[in-house]
């Protein structure tokens, strides 16, 4: 893990501290310490509309494959096309996703299984009794993708858990960073709003400063605009929209300043695909992170469409497909960069689906789901929490239809990555409420 | 309610305090001896005192030399902002509202024994209103229907404005303003008698003025476009003034649709592989140059609520759903229920199409029902009359329905597939004619006739068949309580502001439930309640009487835009080219392509919080800092004459260029009543107009430069 990275930080600092003082030359290390080893970003990729978790992390051994084809029938994927992983012998992969098979095998990602949203433990018993609390309106796609969000009880909690640690570790880490700590290239969501930060969107491709045609007078021009959004009008709405309209003249200026004479990257992004256009976008944001003098960053991406409730076969493979391709172009520009074990990249999504078909082909809305966790740091080619038992009506349905139970909250598995990214222990339930409500705070898959 | 009742017994005990404590007092060295007759403290006064005025209290000590005291109100010393304050000589100002219980308690304390005190209930009245003007604008022809604006002192909130001595739907604005609604005899003219009620405690009427009766406004009219149309014209604003505000709208309400036509097959050369960009150049074209103004804006709102998305629906599959919205807009909202849910676009879109009735191992396809449930008629909490969440005893949210209820109608849903090309009853399942200018058609062979329990615990008894279980499913959430404060909240969103009051969604949900002649749904009658709501209408006269408004998203932006300026496009037949389908790749850009949602969740949810704000504001899901800049180079695109397919003429020579020539502040002046009302604060006009002089000998460039500099603004974004 990153211990030793954080310790050996640590030290250098103090050893260069005893440089000023003419005891040893350890300063170019503490610089190039500073500089780039001390940097790390989350990089949040969101399934919007509940990927089906089912078809993706696949049993494997015959018992397993011949329960999961039994139930899952006309939904079932052939055994033969499934990508096999190597160190976890009795699962495999959707066909679609050969360059996440690759990574899981050469210890670089990591499946988190059953992981759903949950105020407190919960099984099937307890559920089925209403003997605990559980997150509200479960199988509503709004809720859901808000309480992955904000760790919450509801919808309702106006800020993320991405927002809550800029909150907490901005000052902390990012004192001169001329843009916020989050970055959103996926458009507005809840993740990214705190209670006293609020982030920056990025359109991927686009960053830089409104085009103007009026020559010389662009400048005038441009200060008399600027003046007009500083107007009181009485309005609230008005108010609102000139205090994100002067953030974007500011951090526009920024962005351009920042990206104007940079390299491009030689790693190569899959076209005709909006998830790698806002990966790569990512990726040359933290190419960039001196000129913007940013220690710590989350960035927001996001893809949709995986609501399917018909056809699922054929979409599914291509969204996954899409989504395996991406992944694995931004990991490939992190080694470009040498910040792949600084950036950790992992799945989000609203729910999984049910495990029994419907009878349109597709499958509908349900619960606990299986996650990707990517990057140099990530303890790999493992899975972490617990497969839950396919059957339905079975020890991990919370019904009929094969709609798990998690065995493991989603907070859980964002408070392991926002320990990684360096929330303090004392921290930690204020970014997750409900965290002590679980025996660890920490999966240790990165 | 048990603090009111205990609330005159505390008084006594405080009165007697004196007594009960003087066992205690012979431990206290400063105490005169027992056998001294007690201190006591009478107060005396009216007992009731008007807010905004004042009352003098008395307080009578006697048995001690030193006759002075102390005030305090409901115990505090001197009082404060809530409860009202309390001179050293015991005059007593009331708070600026009522206090809880409407009375307060005020106390004199000996200074010679502070354990001696007495109490008085003091009643705090509503102050007296008083009518310093009133003005009308007028809404229709012959001036039937009027916004009043009052403007005086000591209006309260409740009090209602009276017309000849009858009272009118009042919206409270502030302690100096009250707007109301009227309606006058037909044909009646010259000045009418206005006069302002405050309710109890202590109710009271003001004295009358009489003001004339006038018609709209340029102001009245460009708002009332800027809610019912795609964007005022030079032309529209004139007609508005011209009829009135009523008149329009009944106008509008007689006006047929413009039909998009159906996209031929095979399809044109202009989207020779994928359908859906003639769609779009059919509706910009509709939308930019159509009749139906009113009609085809409803149309759009609604085709935000009952999401349909060319991500999945081809474009021959939206023109006519975009079609059947525009001609049920004004019709009722259980037809607009039956109508949709039975469309071959919403049934691709959300799987209703080829549902089948499960087989052994399967379920029901859910996607259909839930979000017909949560999206399009419900929402997925119980609410309130209001539009606001209703709670249970814990205060937490009631869900509106249950998993176990979407499974049922999911089965109730089953069998419904094509209609044959000509329109007649299929015969097989999935019967994948692509016939999608007529409903859908139901298979009863693939129709799951097994008994249902739907919503309010109505069921399904077995055996029904397709269009039997349909009808009674439909019926019951069209009936459930939520339908109209669900509905109307969102259709006000769309047209008038992103933060409606509670009391504007339950005077309009009101009439969603009766219009009147005992019809619950009736759409018509909730757009007029919705548009001639005294909310809707009190910034005509006052730009900041109510804090509303919601930001233009970015389809109605582009067309705001081109409307006012009288963009044109060039190709000589715009139609049959589908030429403007060049405009979605600016509104692409922004986020908003149009019927090309992402999700059915629309571009933005009607209940999207701006971020660090308790701002409801669903548009503002599309506003941020990358698509703010966008937006901003489109406004450069639009000023410059460099939107694609279009051309504009803001030269020296055309009307604004002349305009600038003579006159930046006639200039600033024109373009303030075409785009802003003639509301732009007098901080903007004059940066522009100081912007714009400072430019010299290119008129062209002053036109250019001031309507970047307003359509570039907050102020102008935000239809208000």
């Amino acid at each position: 893990m990153g211990t030793n990275r954080r310790s050996f930080i640590r030290n250098a600092a103090l050893l260069s501290a005893g440089n000023a003082l003419g005891l040893r030359p350890f300063g170019a290390l503490n610089a190039l310490a500073q500089s780039s080893t001390s940097y790390k970003a989350l990089v949040c990729v969101f399934l919007f509309g509940g990927n089906d978790a089912n078809n993706t992390v696949v049993p494997y051994d015959t018992t397993g494959y011949a329960n999961y084809a039994k139930i899952r029938a006309g939904l079932a994927l052939s055994q033969s096309a499934l990508l096999p992983l190597t160190p976890s012998p009795s699962f495999a992969l959707h066909p679609s996703l050969p360059e996440l098979q690759a990574l899981y095998n050469s210890g670089n990602l990591a499946i988190v299984s059953n992981v759903g949203t949950l105020i407190q433990p919960t099984t099937r018993a307890t559920y089925l009794a209403n003997k605990v609390t559980t997150p509200t309106n479960l199988f509503s796609h709004p809720d859901q993708q808000q309480e992955w969000q904000n760790a919450a009880l509801s919808a309702a909690t106006a800020s993320g858990w991405a927002g809550r640690i800029a909150d907490a570790l901005n000052t902390q880490y990012n004192p001169g960073s001329v843009i916020p700590m989050i970055a959103s290239v996926g458009g507005d969501t809840l993740f990214c709003n705190g209670a006293s930060t609020s982030p920056v969107s990025v359109s991927p491709g686009n960053l830089g400063n409104a085009s103007c045609s009026e020559g010389s007078e662009c400048t005038s021009q441009l200060a008399t605009a600027q003046q007009l959004v500083s107007l009181s009008s009485g309005i609230s709405l008005v108010q609102a929209d000139n205090e994100i309209t002067s953030n974007a003249y500011n951090y526009a200026a920024a962005l351009t300043s920042a990206t104007q004479s940079v390299t491009a990257l030689k790693t190569v992004f899959p076209a005709n695909n909006a998830l790698a256009a806002q990966l790569k976008q990512i990726a040359q944001l933290i190419q960039v992170r001196s000129a913007l003098n940013v220690q710590r960053q989350i960035f927001f991406a996001g893809v949709g469409n995986f609501d399917t409730h018909s056809s699922q076969l054929s979409l599914q493979s291509g969204l996954l497909a899409g989504m395996s391709a991406a992944l694995n172009a931004f990991y490939l520009a992190t080694q470009e960069l040498g910040v792949e074990s600084d950036v950790t990249a992992f799945t989000m999504s609203d729910f999984s689906r049910t495990f029994q078909p419907n009878s349109n082909a597709g499958s509908d809305h349900a619960w606990g789901s299986h996650h990707f966790v990517l990057g140099g740091a990530v303890n790999g080619g493992a899975m972490y929490g617990t497969y839950p038992t396919l059957s339905l009506g079975g020890p991990d349905d919370s019904g009929s239809n094969g709609r798990w139970v998690p065995s493991t909250a989603a907070s859980q598995y964002a408070a392991t990555l926002a320990q990684w990214f360096g929330v303090p222990a004392n921290q930690l339930s204020a970014v997750f409420p409900y965290i002590g409500n679980f025996s660890s705070s920490n999966l240790g898959f990165v | 309610m048990p603090s009111k009742m205990f609330w005159p017994f505390t008084a006594a005990v405080l009165s007697l305090s004196a007594f009960l404590l003087l066992p205690g007092c012979t431990l206290s060295p400063t105490n005169p001896a027992s056998s001294a007759p007690p201190v006591s403290v009478q107060v005396s006064g009216t007992g009731q005192v008007r807010i905004g005025a004042t009352d003098q209290l008395k307080a009578t000590v006697t048995n001690a030399t030193n006759t002075a005291v102390t005030w305090q109100v409901n115990s505090v010393s001197g009082g404060n902002a809530t409860t009202g304050t309390i001179s050293a000589s015991g005059l007593y100002t009331p708070p600026a509202s009522l206090p809880t219980g409407n009375s307060v308690t005020i106390t004199a304390v000996s200074v010679a024994s502070p354990t001696a005190s007495g109490s008085l209930t003091e009643n705090i009245l509503n102050p007296l209103p008083v009518v310093t003007s009133a003005s009308t604008v007028g809404y229709g022809t012959t001036g039937t229907a009027y916004l009043i604006d009052v403007i005086g002192a000591g209006f309260v909130n409740g009090a209602t404005v009276e017309v000849g001595g009858v009272s009118q739907s009042t919206t409270f604005v502030s302690a100096t303003e009250l707007n109301a609604t009227y309606t006058s005899t037909t044909g009646q003219s010259g000045s009418i008698l206005v006069a302002v009620d405050n309710p109890a405690p202590g109710a009271s009427n003001s004295a009358s003025v009489s003001t004339p009766l006038q018609q709209a406004t340029a102001t009245a009219a460009a708002r009332f476009l800027d809610q019912t149309s795609f964007g005022p014209t030079t032309a529209s604003i004139a007609q508005v003034q011209q009829v009135g505000l009523s008149a329009y709208l009944t106008q509008q309400f007689n006006t047929a649709t413009t039909t998009l036509p159906d996209i031929p097959s095979p399809y044109p050369t202009q989207c020779a592989t994928a359908s859906y960009p003639c769609a779009e150049s059919e509706w910009w074209q509709v939308a930019l140059t159509g009749n139906d103004q009113l009609r085809q804006r409803v149309a759009l709102a609604l085709s935000e609520i009952w999401v349909t998305s060319t991500d999945t629906v081809p474009g021959e599959g939206m023109t006519p759903y975009m079609n059947l919205l525009a001609n049920d807009a004004f019709g009722n909202y259980r037809t607009i229920m039956q109508d949709v849910t039975l469309s071959p676009a919403m049934g691709i879109y959300l799987n209703m199409l080829n549902s089948n009735k499960p087989a052994t191992g399967q379920i029901a396809n859910e996607n259909y029902p839930r979000e017909l449930m949560q999206l399009f008629t419900l929402g997925i909490d119980q609410l309130n009359a209001d539009g606001s969440l209703e709670t249970d005893s814990s205060g937490n949210p009631i869900p509106a329905y249950t998993e176990a209820e979407v499974e049922g109608f999911a089965r109730a849903y089953t069998g419904w597939t094509f209609a044959n090309a000509n329109g007649s009853a299929p015969t097989k399942f999935p019967n994948n004619t692509n016939a999608w200018d007529y409903p859908m058609a139901a298979v009863e062979a693939n129709h799951d006739t097994t008994t249902k329990t739907i919503l309010s615990s109505v069921v399904l008894p077995a055996g029904q068949k397709a269009e039997e279980d349909l009808k009674t499913s439909l019926d019951t959430i069209f009936n459930h309580a939520n339908v109209g404060p669900f509905v109307c909240r969102q259709l006000i969103q769309h047209l008038v502001s992103s933060n409606p009051s509670a009391a504007y969604v339950t005077r309009v949900a009101a009439v969603f439930a009766n219009n009147g002649s005992g019809v619950r749904g009736d759409i018509k009658a909730v757009l007029t309640a919705i548009l001639m709501d005294s909310e809707a209408r009190s910034n005509d006269t006052n730009s900041t009487a109510v804090d509303g408004g919601h930001l233009r998203e970015p389809e109605l932006y582009i067309t705001n835009v081109l409307r006012a300026l009288n963009f044109a496009s060039t190709d000589a037949n715009p139609t049959t080219d589908y030429a403007y389908m060049s405009l979605s790749n600016y509104a692409n850009n922004l986020n908003e392509r149009p019927m090309r949602s992402g999700s059915v969740f629309n571009f933005f949810p009607p209940s999207y919080v701006i971020p660090a704000t308790t701002l409801n504001a669903p548009e503002f899901d599309l506003e941020n800092t990358a698509s703010v800049i966008l937006r901003l180079s489109l406004a450069n695109a639009l000023v410059n004459n460099q939107i694609s397919g279009f051309t504009v003429d803001l030269s020296a020579t055309s009307a604004l260029g002349q305009l600038a020539a003579s006159s930046p502040t006639q200039l600033v002046s024109t373009l303030n009543t075409l785009l802003m009302h003639g509301q732009m604060t007098a901080g903007m006009s004059t940066a522009i107009v100081n912007q714009i002089t400072a430019i010299t000998s290119n008129p062209a460039e002053r036109v250019r430069v001031a309507i970047y500099l307003i359509i570039s603004s907050s102020a102008y974004k935000i239809i208000n």
